[in-house]
């Protein structure tokens, strides 16, 4: 106990003999008590922090008068404007936050201070989101909690509290459409769908504390983050320095921000093509990307052939796990196909598609030649059951002609 | 007497007739689950190398990391079912498909794979090499 005391004593926390604020304000009505109420389940409350260490002021004295007193260092709902420098007064001090997790970072203010937010915030704008808009207040948790408003499953809600409301947004003039776009796109789809907590949401791409829109020119990387060959392939590929002139942001060109879409071939040729805004169909770039989409709706629709074969051979009870293995080979090479797609180049593209279209090809054959076995082994299982059947009505007929000649016979 | 002897009749060949019939239409079943198989000999991999090995219909990793440790996988990538292969130079799987990078426990390390890959159990048994589902 004595060395308990100690390390909390090292830690220069949670010294207060006892919490009068908690005791009042837990009797207390309405908002003065909901702090005290919410505090239970604070992270900073299971570590033994007190109201004092935000709010200032003597947790040991009985008297409001002396426990708020302005003498003792009483500072009272902080405004707005300090609230990240309150919260920064421990979590930027890596000596404090180290002790209670090692890996925690302590660089929130700084990066707060290069945000939309922070600048804003620093500028006087009292609307903008500081520490607790996204954290909430006095009843604040760790990410990893599912009842965090910054947990991954919660934070493009959270980020939507004031980005989707047209009102509080009026007077910066942005779109409120971002979360309405992200909940029909894919990231969305695998996060909120398929419950993948490493699924892309507003923080991934924008940053948390540095919130910021990526640069034009940095949208590439920022998407690159994951999908890497997309990002390698790009920059290699003719429209990269095109659009990097023209002020244009790489990927979000064809594939939108908010709402990312699964990709298709329809996106490379016919009516809802993203090429035909710049390439006229008789264009080169018509014409490449008319080829693309060929190539790739070649392999594809090959490998549904022989997806739909190996199926009824299989099912059918034949040993086709060889040519199923193979299958996922060829399917790989589609996939290859459609990263390929982001060289702008069909001749990169011909490769994966001929293997694949190869390797469709005898999982094909493979398929049917399952088939006819299959049909074989019936056609000789009827003949075979239709002999036994011959051959015992053959003896029923032969016993009853016995028997008819034994009762001729005097 | 006849009735039961009628009636023992009709139920042999119907009974027959049963496992015929199943036999020209079988039943849709899902495929059977391979819980475990003989993936080679000690001697076929050199230590920091790997092979393909097929585990039921679908592919496993096999890695000899080296003299004495071995791990397999599931060589399907979880990003988009691509088959990962083993990058001996870093000495981590990769996912050609979108340079996802797995490390030698299965877990992400890099790229777009939203979860590790599943991990077999290898048991050496003498020269044999058997991988098996965990438990």
């Amino acid at each position: 106990m004595k060395l308990l005391l100690a390390v909390w004593a090292a830690l220069g926390i949670g010294l207060a003999a006892k919490d009068t604020c908690l005791d009042c304000h837990s009797v207390l009505d309405g908002k003065l008590q909901a702090p005290a109420a919410a505090f239970a389940g604070d992270v900073h409350a299971k570590r033994g922090f007190h109201c004092s260490d935000c709010h200032g002021g003597d947790p040991n004295a009985e008297d409001p008068q002396q426990s708020m007193s302005r003498a003792k260092g009483y500072l009272g709902k902080a405004p707005r404007t300090a609230i990240p420098k309150v919260c920064a007064r421990c979590h930027s001090d890596a000596n404090l936050i180290h002790k209670f997790r090692p890996q925690q970072r302590v660089d929130q203010l700084a990066l707060y201070q290069t945000s939309v937010h922070g600048k804003r915030l620093a500028a006087g704008d009292n609307k903008v989101a500081t520490c607790i808009d996204c954290h909430s207040v006095h009843d604040i948790r760790e990410t990893r909690d599912a009842q965090s408003p910054v947990h991954p499953l919660r934070l493009p809600s959270t980020c939507a509290r004031c980005h989707a409301s047209k009102q509080h947004m009026a007077s910066y003039k942005i779109p409120t459409s971002q979360f309405q776009d992200y909940q029909t796109s894919v990231h969305w789809e695998a996060l909120a769908k398929r419950r993948d907590l490493s699924a892309p949401s507003c923080a991934t791409c924008h940053g948390n504390h540095g919130a910021t829109p990526p640069e034009v020119s940095s949208v590439a990387a920022v998407c690159g983050t994951c999908h890497v060959l997309f990002e390698d392939l790009f920059n290699k590929s003719p429209h990269q320095p095109v659009f990097a002139a023209a002020g244009q942001a790489s990927c979000i060109v064809c594939h939108s921000n908010h709402a990312i879409h699964k990709p298709s071939t329809a996106m490379l040729a016919g009516d809802a093509s993203v090429c035909a805004p710049c390439h006229d169909k008789e264009s080169e770039g018509g014409k490449a990307s008319a080829e693309m989409a060929g190539l790739i709706r070649r392999l594809d629709a090959s490998l549904e052939k022989s997806d739909r074969i190996l199926e009824r051979a299989r099912s059918s009870g034949m040993e086709v796990s060889e040519a199923l293995l193979r299958q996922t080979e060829a399917k790989e090479h589609l996939v290859k196909a459609r990263v390929a797609v982001h060289a702008f180049n069909p001749a990169q593209l011909r490769k994966p598609v001929e293997e694949g279209l190869a390797i469709a090809s005898q999982t094909y054959s493979s398929g049917e030649q399952a088939l006819v076995e299959r049909d074989r082994r019936r056609l000789f299982m009827v003949v075979s059951v239709t002999m036994i059947f011959l051959t015992l009505a053959g003896l029923w007929w032969t016993i009853r002609r016995i028997e008819q000649n034994r009762s001729v016979i005097p | 007497m006849n009735w039961l002897l009628g009636g023992g009749f009709t139920g042999s060949v119907l009974s027959f007739l049963y496992p015929v019939l199943r036999f020209v239409n079988p039943p849709a079943v899902p495929e059977a689950s391979v819980n475990e198989v003989n993936a080679g000999k000690v001697a076929e991999l050199k230590p920091n190398s790997a092979k393909m090995v097929k585990f039921g219909a679908r592919p496993a990793l096999l890695i000899r990391v080296n003299e004495t440790e071995w791990r397999a996988f599931s060589a399907i990538c979880t990003h988009l079912n691509c088959t990962v292969q083993f990058h001996e130079a870093k000495h981590q799987i990769w996912c050609a498909c979108h340079n996802g990078l797995y490390d030698l426990n299965g877990q992400v390390v890099s790229g777009p794979p939203p979860k590790p890959l599943e991990e077999f159990a290898v048991h050496i048994r003498g020269e044999e090499i058997v991988i098996a589902r965990r438990a």
